[in-house]
């Protein structure tokens, strides 16, 4: 399904629940970015879709909580870094998922697998030095992450790890089952840890 | 001819307010509350208080970027996005789309705008400090520009009225630097934190606070008469809170002034032009046109409060030219749109700490720590003049270590979902000088989509800004090592720009010399008495403290004495 129809589908599905400037927004959106303008690179295999479904799942896997594949994670990444990242995103990306079907990913044990994701992480921890990542206080509280702009993407394993982590640790799933996810604490106190102390989601 | 009487009748009140923001909500509260009939321009659209707060209330999973900014938005809101994040889905709401709102940069400018009820009320920070009384003469002492008018002295009564109303959680610590106000219970530190205050104190010499916040702890009578409830500790400020913890003019001053009955807002209604009356030598009233229809009206009052945002405000006395006023109002000593300020940051360090394994936070606090100016305060002396402060403090990692750290699989996902080690930071703020140089203008031929000229933005931090900058990164890094933190990195940001502290004033600075101010010590433009600028633009120096309890403060006073002096019919 492109996006156009997708659109379509999800206005018709909540009965024009859609305010009108939402519809507008929309068309615009739609305007702005037709598919046929949409980085060619971008648009996955059947078998890249899934390199990027087993990826994200040996990042979180299934366990007794549910992993990303239960939390909708592999099309949240997709998702995501075609709205968010630009062109030096959209082909680091797609260069890492090619270099894993390259080698048949997934083909491999899962031994295998662990490996080689193993080395494409130590790998981009090389690459990523030249980024210069850096972390800033705001005032109010507020944290930033800088890097220094390059030509080249964030490597492909950094987007996977980063996009997997946030897909799933902010799906309702993951936030769920993996923390203590109090949207309301109303009050503020400070604690000692209990014995398994989960961290406290808001 | 009836008719135009009673068109007439309706368009005409006592008090004109433009801006239902932080100051325009104070202006319209305090001047009902003294019986006077007020018509507050609000040129955005009217957001609904709690019932228009449409992500307060959502989970982190209902946000399609989950936090982040999509490329889309970042083209929108663009001048927001060259350095914040703000442009997300949680927050956007209270911003301005750039796009649809565009301004002209000879110099880069970083402005960031709230067009609806509440302005940018409904996104600050709610940092509440008073200004010292030395922010108040360092001006004449250095021989810096222009002295101010008015001392400590003439704020303070003010600054408690507005403290109280809008209901400030804080410590008071009886320094001359950060004189205390009227506080409510205080929100507590962390145990690093404590650490931290009482290393300083020891090792340094510098005193840490926690921060002066506009949050209720302990809401008062007053409070809870205008349905505001106590802080949950949701930390979700600025999507608008549905509890009226926090202070906005939506949850404080508005309702405040509808209790009197008499304020009439009108939304959508952008102020082209204050009409001067040659024979009254006074305002008479403003020109608006309607965003959308473009319909141009015309609104009469015996007094004119301006409080449209700093940058905004000033434009407005740019574009009312008259005879009298062929430079813009109030314009004969060319102050008006000089002397921009605003406060620098994006600098400051980062620490790990060690240690305090078992202490942890239910709850997340909507503040931080304070570390009070102390540069170039009492017997300290450096090579730049005036100071800054720090905000941050210290938190437990969650599973956003895991990005950048090695490992997945099983026992990672685990791993994540228990909280890591003590981070703490600070990141600074700081004074900037008034320079006339640093302005903003009208263009003479582009305008904007309502035929009103386009603002021009020709600013920069200056020699001293950018040697105190690296003060504030070394003395950030000094005080985490002296605190014995490990991996202390400082930052320097170098890709910020004035308006980024979206506290930008002084464009309409008060004086005691009409040659060179613009307004008098009560806020009045000299030559044209019946119009009061009590917004950021009356600002005469930044201090380095967060501005908007001292808007109000001047706001109240200026009021106050509006309504006197009506009543003297010296107005």
């Amino acid at each position: 399904m492109n996006r156009r129809t997708a659109i379509t589908h999800v206005a018709a599905l909540l009965g024009g629940a859609f305010s009108a400037p939402t519809l507008l927004a929309m068309q615009r959106w739609e305007n702005r970015l037709p598919l046929e303008n949409f980085p060619a690179e971008l648009i996955l295999t059947e078998n890249q879709k899934q390199i990027v479904a087993e990826v994200a799942e040996m990042i979180i896997p299934k366990t007794t909580t549910p992993g990303a594949k239960d939390a909708g994670v592999p099309a949240f990444i997709v998702m995501m870094v075609q709205d968010c990242y630009k062109a030096p995103e959209h082909k680091s990306f797609v260069e890492g998922i090619n270099n894993l079907e390259k080698k048949q990913f997934l083909t491999l044990s899962n031994e295998q697998k662990t490996a080689l994701l193993k080395q494409v992480e130590t790998d981009s921890a090389e690459e990523m030095k030249a980024y210069q990542v850096q972390q800033t206080k705001m005032g109010d509280n507020e944290d930033r992450e800088q890097m220094a702009a390059q030509k080249k993407g964030l490597p492909y394993w950094r987007l996977m790890k980063e996009l997997t982590m946030l897909g799933y640790f902010t799906s309702e799933a993951g936030i769920k089952s993996s923390f203590e996810y109090v949207p309301i604490p109303g009050k503020l106190e400070m604690i000692q840890m209990q014995p398994n102390q989960k961290s406290f989601a808001y | 001819m009836n008719l135009n009487l009673k068109a007439d009748k309706a368009h005409t009140f006592d008090a004109i307010v433009v801006g239902s923001g932080m100051t325009g909500g104070m202006a319209a509260k305090e001047l009902t509350e003294r019986g006077l009939q007020v018509l507050m321009i609000e040129r955005g659209r009217e957001v609904k208080h709690i019932e228009d707060y449409d992500t307060a209330m959502k989970g982190p999973w209902e946000f399609e970027h989950r936090g982040k900014v999509s490329i889309h938005s970042a083209e929108e809101y663009w001048a927001n996005s060259r350095f914040g994040t703000l442009a997300n889905e949680e927050t956007g709401p209270f911003f301005t789309d750039d796009q649809k709102n565009p301004y002209i940069e000879k110099r880069p400018f970083d402005w960031i705008r709230a067009y609806h009820t509440g302005g940018k009320s409904m996104h600050w920070g709610r940092q509440s400090y008073r200004m010292n009384k030395n922010d108040f003469e360092a001006n004449a002492k250095e021989g810096i520009a222009i002295d101010w008018p008015i001392r400590y002295e003439d704020l303070e009564p003010w600054y408690t009225h507005v403290e109280k109303f809008v209901g400030i959680s804080g410590q008071a610590e009886g320094w001359d630097v950060l004189p205390d106000g009227h506080y409510l219970p205080a929100m507590p530190m962390s145990a690093p934190e404590r650490y931290f205050k009482e290393t300083m104190m020891k090792k340094l010499n510098r005193p840490v606070t926690i921060g002066r916040v506009a949050n209720l702890t302990k809401p008062q009578s007053w409070h809870t008469d205008l349905s505001r409830a106590s802080c949950q500790y949701r930390s979700k400020c600025s999507r608008g809170c549905p509890y009226g913890a926090y202070y906005s003019s939506l949850s404080g001053s508005i309702p405040a002034a509808r209790k009197t009955d008499k304020l009439t807002v009108l939304h959508d209604t952008i102020a082209s032009e204050i009409i001067y009356d040659e024979k009254t030598k006074k305002a008479k009233g403003v020109r608006v046109i309607n965003q959308n229809t473009m319909a141009v009206e015309e609104f009469f009052a015996k007094i004119v409060f301006l409080n449209a945002g700093s940058m905004n405000t000033a434009a407005l006395l740019l574009n009312s030219k008259s005879n009298r006023f062929p430079a813009g109002l109030g314009n004969d000593s060319d102050q008006v749109g000089r002397n921009i300020m605003d406060h620098h940051l994006g600098v400051g360090a980062n620490a790990t700490v060690e240690g305090f394994e078992n202490d942890y936070i239910f709850g997340q606090r909507p503040n931080a720590l304070y570390i009070p100016r102390f540069r170039n305060w009492g017997t300290d002396k450096k090579d730049f003049l005036r100071g800054y402060g720090y905000q941050g403090g210290a938190s437990k990692t969650d599973w956003k270590r895991g990005i950048t750290m090695n490992g997945f699989g099983a026992s990672f996902k685990e791993d994540m979902s228990r909280p890591g080690t003590w981070t703490m930071g600070f990141g600074g703020f700081g004074e900037i000088l008034p320079d006339p140089s640093n302005r903003m203008f009208l263009d003479k031929e582009k305008k904007d989509k309502w035929g009103i000229p386009m603002i021009v933005f020709d600013a920069a931090f200056g020699e001293n800004e950018l040697t105190m900058r690296k003060d504030m990164m070394a003395s950030a890094v000094e005080m985490l090592e002296a605190a014995g933190f490990k991996d202390v990195t400082g930052f320097n940001r170098q890709d910020t720009h004035p308006g980024l502290g979206i506290h930008d004033m002084g464009t309409a600075r008060m004086g005691k010399d009409p040659k060179s101010s613009v307004l008098n010590k009560f806020n009045q433009v000299h030559d044209c008495k019946n119009v009061f600028v009590t917004d950021g633009a009356a600002m005469v120096s930044s201090s380095c403290v967060n501005p908007s309890i001292t808007y109000m403060a001047m706001t109240a006073r200026a009021a106050d004495y509006a309504v006197g002096e009506l009543k003297k019919q010296n107005l």
